[in-house]
């Protein structure tokens, strides 16, 4: 345990260094070396990249929660703009909202439906006439393929309990966060850039909440714990499929040292970062790899259509 | 509808803000007026400020945060090393030792958001080196503040709260700190502008914000397993009194809003260093204020006294 973890942190603090030594020019290639090939990312390419990703979130949310999509909402949420056509959302049949027992954990999800739904229309409108409409999404077949692809089993369903939907929702916010936290650099606009940190950090405080609760209704079982570890090291795996760096820690107990040289403190991971405690960073490249299932044409899993906008 | 035109509002005068930056920046030095929650990061370092000035800043919170959670993990502070040449004294209350968790649970969360503030406070005295500058050593820090801190907040009549002694006082502990230094990273990061140096300012903006969300998740689980709402009440005053410092920028937590963020927009709030130094001196007042609160002697560094 102790020494696969070692393992683990030693190829992260190598990959680490591996990319401060290559510095920006190789973030740079990295990030163009994907379908999206334009020569210069604009500040609106990025916006809209984000807006894709946050109808997913949103739609993930206001479904688990709410039971509609958010163009059903009572307030709706437009997912057809600038005169495009929104595509559709496959959902499971006979689609019903999570059956939520635990209260908290029914905040929880509303909570977090309303805010993915407000950064939804903050980036219509910070966008304008600019913004993209909903690409076509998947929030049936996407689960069962990803929890395939990660051992967990055939099939998997978000919405059919408290602890399923919370598993649902770890396979989103962690990958938010590094989504703008590599995006960040690629933005010009100081205006721009502070609302995408202000975005990164709700992400964040959304995937601390859902590692917080997962671990209290996991209570030491590991049940859910070791769910997240396979979901973690999918992620890993789509982002870089040689397998190195690993750029995702799912949820469980490492020995740290604190201010001792060397010191045997239990630790819950529950915050998603690498050996400087620095939250991971994702180029759009490799994030679109994991939404799509590392589909070679960036379609597929919960995009079966691919993305809107330039960066797809 | 009304929060349509809002949002239309307020995108209308981000553009005019675009438009006329460098105006606005020169009005914030001159005037120093508080920035609007939200948007942040469109403002301007004072001229003289460089990257390292503004990452010696965030060491020194860093050292507060790394003291506050490794004597609560450990009963112990930082190591002289990782203190740096010079450093101040921290300043504890009596008969310290780690916080009794008892069966809370809480102790891996506070093992895990010590290291990690420990892993920050290294990782920035690097950087700061990295960049051809040198790392301010940990200034003189008090950690009995609190107790003063609680009164100041009508948590307590006399100056009696310590965070170390128990799981839920350290809770309102942590709650102290979290939410300030996502707002103090997400106001700094436009002050950056070194890229590289900005992501990785990025990066700890997240990591602080995974730290808040937990803490606040545990105020809010703790509070209903009991069936007890006195924390979240105590927190809620904290996070009033932070308000009253820092130029608003907080929610209140309830079960169904743990996410500190503007209203509005669901987009993490920002501040501005004034507003940062007026919570950790713990003093209102405008200008010239140097020092007090956790830091009573100031801040090491250029950036040590409010100029608003």
């Amino acid at each position: 345990m102790a020494t696969q973890e070692t393992k683990q942190l030693d190829e992260i603090i190598s990959s680490r260094r591996a990319m401060m030594l290559m510095g920006g020019t190789a973030l740079a290639s990295i990030m163009l070396s994907g379908k999206a090939q334009a020569a210069t990312l604009t500040d609106n390419d990025v916006l809209n990249f984000a807006l894709n990703l946050e109808y997913l979130e949103a739609q993930f949310y206001n479904l688990a929660a709410f039971g509609v999509t958010i163009d059903k909402l009572t307030t709706p949420i437009p997912v057809a703009v600038n005169g495009g056509t929104a595509g559709n959302v496959t959902l499971k049949p006979a689609f019903t909202k999570v059956p939520f027992s635990n209260p908290l954990i029914s905040a929880y999800a509303a909570e977090t439906a309303v805010e993915e739904g407000k950064h939804v229309t903050f980036l219509q409108s910070a966008l304008g006439s600019s913004a993209v409409s909903m690409p076509k999404l998947d929030l049936y077949n996407s689960f069962n393929t990803l929890a395939n692809a990660a051992g967990i089993g055939p099939a998997f369903d978000p919405f059919a309990s408290d602890a399923f939907f919370l598993i649902g929702a770890y396979i989103f916010e962690d990958v938010g966060v590094t989504a703008y936290h590599g995006a960040a650099g690629a933005i010009q606009s100081k205006a721009t850039l502070g609302a995408a940190a202000g975005i990164l950090a709700v992400e964040a405080y959304h995937a601390g909440l859902i590692r917080t609760a997962i671990n209290a209704l996991d209570a030491g079982s590991g049940t859910l714990a070791g769910l997240t570890q396979k979901i973690s090291a999918t992620r890993s795996k789509l982002a870089n499929p040689s397998g190195t760096p690993v750029d995702d820690i799912g949820l469980t107990t490492v020995n740290v040292s604190l201010n001792a040289s060397s010191g045997s403190f239990a630790a819950t991971t529950f915050v998603d970062a690498d050996a400087n405690s620095i939250a991971f960073s994702r180029t759009p490249a490799q994030i679109l790899s994991i939404v799509t299932g590392g589909a070679t044409n960036n379609q597929g899993v919960f995009f079966p259509a691919g993305l809107n906008g330039t960066i797809k | 509808m009304e929060k349509v035109n809002e949002l239309i509002r307020k995108a209308v005068s981000r553009r005019t803000f675009l438009a006329g930056a460098g105006t606005a920046a020169a009005t914030l030095l001159a005037g120093c007026s508080s920035t609007s929650s939200g948007g942040g990061g469109g403002t301007t370092p004072p001229p003289g400020i460089t990257d390292n000035d503004i990452l010696n800043f965030a060491l020194n919170l860093e050292y507060l945060e790394a003291e506050f959670y490794l004597y609560a993990a450990t009963g112990k502070g930082l190591s002289s090393a990782d203190a740096g040449t010079g450093a101040g004294t921290t300043t504890v209350p009596g008969s310290i030792a780690a916080v009794p968790w008892g069966t809370s649970g809480f102790a891996q969360y506070a093992n895990e958001i010590a290291q990690d503030e420990v892993n920050h406070v290294r990782f920035i005295q690097k950087a700061i080196t990295s960049n051809g500058g040198t790392p301010v050593a940990r200034p003189n820090i008090d950690l009995t503040f609190f107790a003063p801190l609680a009164v100041a907040a009508g948590i307590t009549t006399t100056p009696t709260f310590n965070p170390f002694l128990s799981p839920q006082a350290f809770l309102i502990g942590a709650f102290v700190f979290e939410d300030v230094g996502v707002t103090a990273y997400h106001g700094a990061a436009g002050l950056l502008t070194n890229a590289t140096i900005l992501g990785a300012a990025a990066g700890i903006l997240g990591v602080e914000a995974y730290h808040a969300a937990a803490i606040r998740t545990l105020l809010v689980g703790t509070a209903a397993q009991a069936n007890d709402q006195t924390y979240v009440k105590i927190a809620n005053q904290v996070s009033a009194l932070r308000g009253t410092l820092g130029g608003g920028n907080e929610t209140t937590l309830t079960t169904g809003s743990i996410v500190a963020a503007d209203t509005t927009n669901a987009i993490a709030f920002s501040r501005t260093t004034d507003q940062v130094l007026h919570i950790v001196y713990g003093a209102a007042g405008g200008a010239g204020l140097t020092k007090g609160g956790f830091f009573p002697n100031g801040l090491n560094g250029k950036i040590t006294a409010t100029a608003s």
